[in-house]
């Protein structure tokens, strides 16, 4: 049977759940010993990748991007308690970024979720719908 | 006076507030792959069973359906040019099921699946739009099938007599005549208070052109609306086009009125959604059809329905076509299809080459609810018209030994070849139904016994040019529905009067 880069790294959390130091290091030193005899560290990305998803997920984590047209002081702790809020997450870790062709306002990403409150967006939408 | 101002004021800001918060979070995904028209797209966590996906590219946004829900990804098929969409472009939800523009607007107009125009004659002003799946409407709904759709085609209306609300399967080889048969059909709705619409599913560009220039010559047009996937347009939009047309037909439904809908053709639906399928990588079946191609077609067809009064009391008439090959009617999608409908039209070659057009094979065809939707006029003639055909059917073969036979059964085969003289119609000629009772009325009490059958189109011909003249009779058909003793006289006297006028009675 195949098994999927998502199932290696759901089974890779649970075998380190209750692991620590040393352990852990066997565990993880035993999980690419197996990855190598069957012959699948071609899918080594895409298993760190879905590893950090189940690990976010389990324990509460949330990656989330935030982008403004300018460098806000604030608004990253706002943000963080929305998104704690709104997501149940126990961590939001928040990434800011600048991009000034935005013009005002900013946009979120978290998960596969996007909020647009840009305006240049809201610009955007508005000649839509006049141009429609 | 200042209470009010500050009032307003501050309703205003209360909707400038509201307005704000219109921007809502959406869901988005990444194209992971995009190959044959199909996306497979990660992320859309919440993403429904059918709605629509916008692609963002370069060159603009396109339109997707979701068709396939799985752990990690999302499968759609893009309506539109999906060369234009790239590995990595973004993708959003927009939390609507597909739906079409339907109304008034589209009448008389070429659109495709999407309810975009084709024919050049500007923008479709919609007022409706309705989602292109939708539950067939329910037990409680529904009425008895009552009454007639009349074909204007002489061998359907006796002997296969369709129903308002009836699906009705015409089958057969190709260059058979399909679909002519249902042209003919949308031809003879004139004044019939019956808005057609024609989906015409992998076909060729140039028959269906030639099919419009046929209805706008006929007036045809005036009811009709057409629904075109060509055979260039990719198997996405192929197979939304029946259900696009459907959804069409249900505006009409919903506001009391009768509607037909053609499906031509729905094996090359069915091949259209096996790609699909295979493309999405679903197991294959018989034939590679996936597991659930019969629902495909059983949730399309159970939409033709009659509803009662309390629901309005309009109808859907299906006429699905399903193309055999070689006269394979025991393949996949035609059994499947036969089972589905209320019956079906089968189209011989072996007739179709004898000259017997249109090719209908009367054994084979029958019509499971619609003998009751026939006026009682043309009930009265075909029953016995019926029995005349099957007699002849089973004496046929005897006929190369014309001179051995008894005088019983010689009277039955000269009566069913003229019958089958009768049966011959030429394309684009519908015929109304009090003409068809006339014909068939002289057939059976042996009227036509004296003309020799080489001439009996002639005398048909003739027949329905004299009595277009003296109008009384087939205005009394009309009107009376049924052939009581006085309009019965009138049949007789027209007939009597009519060949004395003609001059080839064998004596």
């Amino acid at each position: 049977m195949k098994v999927t880069p998502r199932q290696y790294a759901r089974s890779l959390y649970e075998s380190l759940s209750d692991k620590k130091g040393p352990e852990l290091k066997a565990v993880l030193g035993r999980f690419v010993r197996l990855i190598g005899e069957r012959r699948e560290l071609g899918k080594a990305v895409a298993i760190i990748e879905a590893f950090r998803e189940i690990w976010e997920s389990e324990e509460g984590e949330l990656a989330a991007e935030l982008v403004t047209a300018r460098k806000l002081t604030a608004a990253g702790r706002e943000v963080s308690a929305y998104l704690k809020d709104r997501t149940g997450a126990k961590e939001v870790d928040l990434r800011e970024n600048v991009n000034p062709e935005l013009i005002g306002g900013f946009i979120l990403r978290y998960r596969d979720k996007v909020l647009d409150a840009s305006l240049k967006n809201t610009l955007e939408n508005l000649q839509n719908k006049l141009g429609s | 006076m200042s209470s009010t101002k500050d009032f307003i004021i501050e309703q205003l800001k209360q909707e400038i507030s509201d307005y704000k918060s219109e921007i809502t979070e959406k869901s988005v995904g990444k194209v992971l792959k995009i190959a044959d028209g199909i996306a497979l797209v990660s992320g859309l966590s919440e993403a429904m069973m059918s709605e629509i996906l916008k692609f963002k590219t370069d060159t603009g946004e396109i339109s997707g359906v979701v068709l396939n829900l799985e752990e990690n990804q999302v499968g759609a098929i893009i309506l539109g040019d999906y060369t234009a969409i790239k590995e990595g472009d973004e993708v959003s939800a927009t939390k609507r099921i597909l739906e079409v523009p339907v109304g008034e607007a589209l009448v008389g107009r070429v659109v495709n699946p999407l309810g975009e125009p084709l024919d050049g004659q500007g923008k479709i002003e919609a007022s409706k739009f309705y989602p292109i799946e939708k539950i067939a409407p329910g037990v409680i709904t529904r009425a008895p099938v009552k009454e007639p759709v009349q074909t204007g085609v002489k061998a359907v209306d006796a002997m296969i007599p369709i129903g308002r609300g009836q699906r009705e399967l015409i089958i057969g080889d190709r260059q058979l005549g399909k679909t002519a048969l249902a042209i003919d059909t949308i031809i003879n709705q004139k004044g019939q208070n019956m808005k057609c619409i024609y989906v015409a599913i992998g076909q060729k560009e140039s028959k269906v052109a030639g099919i419009v220039s046929k209805l706008t010559e006929a007036g045809a047009m005036d009811y009709t609306t057409i629904v075109l996937a060509g055979a260039s347009t990719p198997a996405s939009l192929l197979y939304i086009a029946p259900y696009a047309g459907c959804a069409m037909a249900e505006y009409f439904l919903d506001k009391g009125e009768d509607v037909l809908i053609i499906y031509d053709d729905l094996s090359k639906h069915a091949v259209s959604y096996r790609e699909i399928s295979l493309l999405l990588r679903r197991p294959p079946g018989r034939e590679a059809y996936p597991g659930d191609v019969f629902y495909l077609h059983s949730r399309l067809l159970e939409r033709a329905c009659k509803l009662n009064k309390d629901f309005g009391g309009g109808s859907i008439t299906a006429l699905p076509i399903i193309e055999t090959q070689a006269g394979d009617l025991s393949a996949y999608i035609p059994t499947n299809v036969i089972s589905i409908t209320d019956g079906q039209i089968f189209l011989e070659p072996e007739m179709f080459y004898k000259g017997n057009r249109p090719a209908i094979n009367a054994g084979l065809s029958v019509s499971r609810v619609g003998s009751s939707a026939q006026i009682k006029a043309m009930k009265k003639v075909a029953g016995k018209m019926r029995l005349e055909a099957a007699q002849y059917r089973e004496l046929a073969a005897f006929a190369q030994f014309g001179s051995d036979l008894d005088p019983d059964t010689k009277r039955k085969l000269e009566r069913g070849q003229r019958l089958y003289e009768i049966f011959k119609q030429d394309q684009y000629q519908p015929l109304s139904v009090s003409k068809q009772v006339v014909i068939y009325y002289a057939l059976i009490n042996g009227f036509l016994d004296d003309v020799p059958v080489e001439k009996v189109r002639e005398f048909e011909a003739g027949l329905y040019e004299y009595a277009d003249r003296n109008n009384v009779v087939l205005k009394a058909i009309e009107t009376k529905k049924e052939l009581d003793e006085g309009v019965e006289a009138g049949v007789k006297k027209l007939l009597g009067d009519y060949k004395e006028t003609v001059d080839y009675l064998i004596k």
